[in-house]
This record gives structure tokens, C-alpha cells and sequence, in this order.
């Protein structure tokens, strides 16, 4: 009789346990950027723990920031880039979600802990990263190697290029251009790099985002853009292609991170444990076609993934990719160029 | 006498009553955004966005060129980006009116049928989404784009004309997205029009133009003046269309403004700029407000 009832409390104590583990049950609210999951990863983590997930979107991190700052709450996790990762850290918008104590944290690549704020991976769980390069149309230009390349095509070609409506990023390209680091204060190479853009911008058709129809239908032959038009040319391989520039570019990295006013906390570590599996890692890198920061994904990315130079670049052109950095007060000197190239 | 003074304030009452909750609207989504919107210029832009609570005067001082710090030189580009906003909402108002009061003087000598079929015609691009028609002036005006085509197969050009990503873009977008405005007031203002005035004067010996300077020009000017000031004021601040079809290289206030509190954090330059563009349409405002009343005022006499 003891022995049954011990058996019973046994098997009730097992069926309390799995019960939590299992169904964490209750909910989990996301704000990522738009298109930055694998949708298909939400609805296996929502079947598998049984919690309810919502999604909402934003394009940039100011937008974010603004919305978290304003008092938004209701969202568990944020995909801030690492800048501002440091950012939402130092004005105390974070708390420590410990992915670094997660069962799985030690595949993940130690350079990727890019963060000033946060070098052991106490807040945040890196996510993914990639390159902002230029994706062209290959009949109207072949091979594309480099800035310059597509500079002089431009100029052959005035209208036919367009770069980022981003002020750190195209400013970014003629600091590159220019020799200096796209994380320059120094106003003399700031003016610079507004000179050089200035002297391009009447070839330039525009500075826009949504690229990807323009130069699929060959309205434009190439335009500056993120590593996530790798998709379309894997897709459309005879026509499209993507390139890391041979000067260098400039890379991103967001990273995951747990909301100070987080009302599920629980669940939301649960998910950075279900981003920390391989198996998962690769299946979203294999949707947004961006460089994996999980070593052991890199060998179930599918083969034409990993033998992308855009993805997976090799170390001397990983060495030319250069991360931004938060300018803090000395922003302004850019939004000056950036607004003097705009208007004149 | 007393029965009067109940009928009277009962009257008050009712029309506070009527007019509280139209108020209490405009207090609580109008006067109080307004009120944060003019405080929030005079202050300190935060580092991180938001403000810091710092009096800050120099938000205005920048758009009128003055330089910040040291290696900051006296340049106003935030002046001519708002002249150059003034310019492209001017020229809106202009092809509007040009395309739509011939087209009201057409549409009321309609059938009654045909005049709502019309209307409904008119109406008829609300139903669907500002941006997704903004999308179609794209894929009409881009190189490989159906005018293109179109034109090329014609023989009647070589090489795809560059209309995508122009100033001429931006003027297209605006005006179709703004005709409507512009037609209502008008088409109002000509379908109420006395033809036995025009009789008259004709009978009186008046030349064509005579008649419409003298007669129709006048009777419609309120339809015009409506119409155009409903077409300028958004067209002031309007974002998208030179997003999208200016290629973000035709720049309007609008743009500045979405910038200012989106990309570099400066949220009391973005409400100072705001601010400018609410100032000079009040400022039209009243110029339409104080032109009616010496209108009506000369009409009484």
C-alpha cells in the first residue's frame, strides 16, 4: 500500500514536472525587425511548448527604441543590433536573460560577442549577422568585384544604381572609399566621405530600401543592399548576384535580448534555448540567407549556404567587414552630411 | 419673459452638450499633442532620442542655418528644404486646379446619371491604400514600366526615358493623389452656378473671356481658394510620395521630419520642424479666413 502510494506521488511529481517543462503554457510576445524569423520557427516553438507567440514588427532600431522608451510593454524579446544592444543595456532596458548558462551556449562563436556592455553573454544571445554589400543584375553587369567598379558603372550609366536610404550606411561606403573607419568622429574625414557620395549622388537613381523588384526586372543594374538579397540570387542564379565588395563593407550583428518589463520572462529564455539549437540556427539562416553565429550550424546549412563567399566569407574578407558603433553625441555630424547630400 | 429665458438657456444647454464631446476630442487628441509638440521643441535633444528637460532654444536657430558647435558652418539647408517643399506643394495645388476646374465645368453639365457614376470614379481611389497606389505610379514609370513599353513598342522613343526617381515623379504622384481635394470644393462651387448670370452678361455684350474674368472667374473663386487650400496643406507635409517616387533624392519637410525622429534620434529638431510646417498652415489659413470675411462683408454691402 505504501509502496503504491509512493508510487503514485512518484508518478504525479513526474507528470507535475513534464507538465511544466513541457507546456511553459501562457504567452510570448516578439518585436523583431520585419522579416527577420523564419516564420516557420515560431509555429514549431509554439507547437512544441504550447505557447502562444505574437510577432510585431519594426524597420529600424530608433523605431524600436522610441516605442520601448515611449513605455510599450507587453513584448518579451527585442532584436536589437549590437549598438544598440549597448544602448538599451546602459539606459537599463534589459535584464539578464543568462542565455550564456544555456544548455547549447557553447556553440556559439565567441567573436560574435561583439557587445561592449555585455562581453560574456550575461543579457543578450547573439543572433545572426551579415554584410551590406551590392546585389546586381548580371545582364547589365557580369561580374561586380567592387565599389569602384560600380562607381564607374554609375557614372556610364547615370540613374542606374541606387544605395541605402541610411545615413550611417552610405556614409559608411564613402568613408570606406575615402580610407577611414565607418565608425570615424573625425570631422575633417566626415566631410570627406560626404564629398565623395556628393560627387556620386547625380548617378545615383535613389537611395532606397526596397530594391530587390528594381533590380530583378533590370530597372536598376545594381544596388547597395543587405546580404538577404542572397536568397533572390539563389533563386535566380543566372541572373542575380551578390558581392562583399573588395574594398570592404560594412556588417551587422543583432542580438536577442530580454525586456527589463518583460511579462513572461520564462518562456522568453525558453525560446533563446530553442534559437540555440543547431537544427534551429540553420533552418532560420537558411530562410534569411544571413551568416550563422552557432559553429555547429555552419555544418547543416544547406551546401550552396555554406559555400557562399557572402555568407560564409572567408577570413581576409571577414577582416575588411567593419561593425557600427554607437556615435553618441557626435550622430549629429553625420546628420548634417547626410542631410547636406540629400538636399543639394 | 421667464418662459423666454428657460426656452434660451435650455437652448445653452443643449448646445454645450452637443458641443462637449467635439471639445473634448479636440482638447485631448489635438491641444494636448500640440502642447507636448511645443514644448518638446524648445528642449534638449535626448542622446538617445526622447528629450532632455533642458530649456534649448538653438532647435530653431538650426533650421534657420545657425551653426551648433565649432566645426559647424552657418549653411541653411533646413530653409531650403522647406523652400523647396513650398515649391513642389505649390506646383501640386497648380496642375490640380488645372486639371480639375475644366473637368467640374464638364462633369456638371452631365446627365444626372452619368455625373454620379462620375463621382463615383472620383471616389473610387479611397478604396484602396495610399501606398499601394503610390506602388503603381512605380511600376507605370520605371524603365522596364508600362509607359515605357508602351512608348518603345510605339517606336516613338529609343531608349527608356528616365521618369522614375524625379522631381517630375514627385509632381505626378502628388497631383494624383491630391486631385479628389481638389475637385470636390470645385465641382460644389461650379454645379451651384446661376448660368443665367453668364446669360446676362453675355447678352450684355461681353466678350468670352470678359464673361469668365468678370463673372465665373469670381463666382468660383471660393470652390478654388477651398480646394487649393485643402490640396496645399497636406501636400506641405507629405513623406511618402517623395520617398517613393522622388527616390528619396527629391527631399520635403516631411522627410526631415520622419528622419529626425527615425534615423538620428533628434526628436525636438523633428517637432520644431513640425512646427514650422503647422505655422505657415495656419499662416495660408488665415489669409483664406480674413479674404472670405472681406468678401463676404463687400457681398453685404
Amino acid at each position: 500500500m505504501k509502496r503504491l502510494l509512493t508510487r503514485i506521488a512518484g508518478a504525479a511529481a513526474i507528470l507535475m514536472l513534464s507538465g511544466h517543462l513541457a507546456s511553459a503554457e501562457g504567452k510570448l510576445a516578439l518585436y523583431n525587425w520585419g522579416e527577420y524569423i523564419n516564420p516557420e520557427i515560431i509555429d514549431d516553438f509554439s507547437k512544441e511548448f504550447g505557447v502562444d507567440v505574437t510577432l510585431d514588427t519594426y524597420s529600424t532600431n530608433e523605431e524600436m527604441l522610441a516605442r520601448i522608451q515611449a513605455g510599450a510593454s507587453g513584448y518579451d524579446l527585442v532584436w536589437p543590433s549590437v549598438h544598440m544592444h549597448d544602448i538599451m543595456q546602459q539606459l537599463g532596458l534589459l535584464q539578464p536573460a543568462h542565455p550564456n548558462q544555456l544548455p547549447g551556449w557553447d556553440a556559439i562563436d565567441k567573436a560574435a560577442l561583439r557587445s561592449h556592455e555585455d562581453p560574456n553573454g550575461d543579457f543578450c544571445l547573439p543572433y545572426a549577422w551579415g554584410s551590406v554589400g551590392i546585389l546586381y543584375n548580371k545582364t547589365h553587369i557580369p561580374e561586380l568585384k567592387s565599389w569602384k567598379q560600380f562607381f564607374e558603372y554609375a557614372k556610364d550609366n547615370p540613374g542606374k544604381v541606387t544605395m541605402l536610404d541610411d545615413l550611417r550606411e552610405t556614409l559608411g561606403v564613402g568613408l570606406i572609399m575615402t580610407g577611414a573607419s565607418v565608425n570615424s568622429r573625425d570631422p575633417d574625414e566626415i566631410a570627406k566621405a560626404e564629398a565623395f557620395i556628393m560627387e556620386q549622388k547625380p548617378n545615383i537613381g535613389a537611395f532606397r530600401y526596397d530594391v530587390i523588384p528594381l533590380v530583378t526586372a533590370g530597372d536598376t543594374a545594381a544596388s547597395h543592399y543587405y546580404v538577404g538579397g542572397v536568397l533572390n540570387t539563389l533563386q535566380n542564379p543566372e541572373l542575380l548576384g551578390f558581392v562583399i565588395p573588395e574594398e570592404g563593407a560594412t556588417m551587422y550583428q543583432e542580438d536577442v535580448c530580454l525586456l527589463a518589463n518583460a511579462p513572461n520572462p520564462h518562456n522568453a529564455k525558453l525560446f533563446m534555448q530553442f534559437l540555440l539549437r543547431p537544427e534551429v540556427a540553420a533552418k532560420n539562416s537558411a530562410r534569411l540567407t544571413n551568416g550563422v553565429v552557432n559553429t555547429e550550424a555552419v555544418a547543416l546549412l544547406p551546401e550552396e549556404l555554406k559555400s557562399n563567399p557572402s555568407i560564409n566569407p572567408p577570413q581576409d574578407v571577414r577582416a575588411k567587414l567593419q561593425i557600427f558603433e554607437d556615435m553618441g553625441k557626435d550622430l549629429r555630424l553625420y546628420t548634417r552630411a547626410w542631410d547636406r547630400i540629400k538636399t543639394n | 419673459m421667464i418662459a423666454g429665458d428657460t426656452v434660451r438657456s435650455r437652448r445653452r444647454r443643449a448646445l454645450l452638450l452637443l458641443l462637449a464631446p467635439i471639445t473634448l476630442m479636440l482638447g485631448v487628441f489635438f491641444l494636448i499633442p500640440l502642447g507636448i509638440m511645443v514644448v518638446y521643441s524648445f528642449l534638449e535633444p535626448g542622446l538617445y532620442g526622447g528629450v532632455e528637460w533642458n530649456w534649448y532654444p538653438y532647435n530653431y536657430g538650426r533650421i534657420l542655418g545657425w551653426p551648433l558647435n565649432d566645426y559647424e558652418e552657418f549653411d541653411p539647408i533646413y530653409l531650403s528644404i522647406f523652400l523647396g517643399s513650398l515649391k513642389v506643394a505649390c506646383l501640386t495645388v497648380l496642375f490640380s486646379l488645372l486639371i480639375c476646374y475644366p473637368a467640374a465645368f464638364w462633369v456638371s453639365r452631365m446627365s444626372e446619371r452619368r455625373k454620379t457614376f462620375v463621382l463615383f470614379l472620383i471616389m473610387l481611389p479611397f478604396f484602396a491604400n495610399l501606398l499601394v497606389r503610390i506602388y503603381a505610379w512605380l511600376l507605370l514609370l520605371r524603365p522596364t514600366g508600362f509607359i515605357n513599353t508602351l512608348l518603345q513598342s510605339a517606336g516613338l522613343i529609343a531608349q527608356p526615358l528616365d521618369m522614375l526617381f524625379s522631381n517630375f515623379a514627385v509632381i505626378v504622384g502628388m497631383v494624383y493623389i491630391f486631385t479628389p481635394f481638389m475637385f470636390l470644393p470645385i465641382y460644389a462651387n461650379v454645379e451651384k452656378l446661376d448660368y443665367s448670370l453668364i446669360r446676362a452678361s453675355q447678352d450684355l455684350g461681353a466678350t468670352p473671356l470678359q464673361t469668365f474674368l468678370r463673372v465665373i472667374l469670381p463666382l468660383t473663386a471660393p470652390g478654388i481658394a477651398g480646394g487649393s487650400v485643402i490640396v496645399f496643406i497636406p501636400a506641405l507635409g507629405n513623406f511618402i510620395v517623395p520617398a517613393f517616387l522622388g527616390g528619396s533624392k527629391v527631399q520635403m519637410t516631411g522627410n526631415l521630419i520622419e528622419r529626425s525622429f527615425l534615423q538620428s534620434r533628434d526628436w525636438p529638431f523633428g517637432a520644431a520642424l513640425a512646427l514650422l510646417i503647422m505655422a505657415s498652415v495656419v499662416l495660408v489659413l488665415m489669409i483664406q479666413f480674413t479674404r472670405t470675411a472681406r468678401a463676404q462683408a463687400r457681398g453685404a454691402v
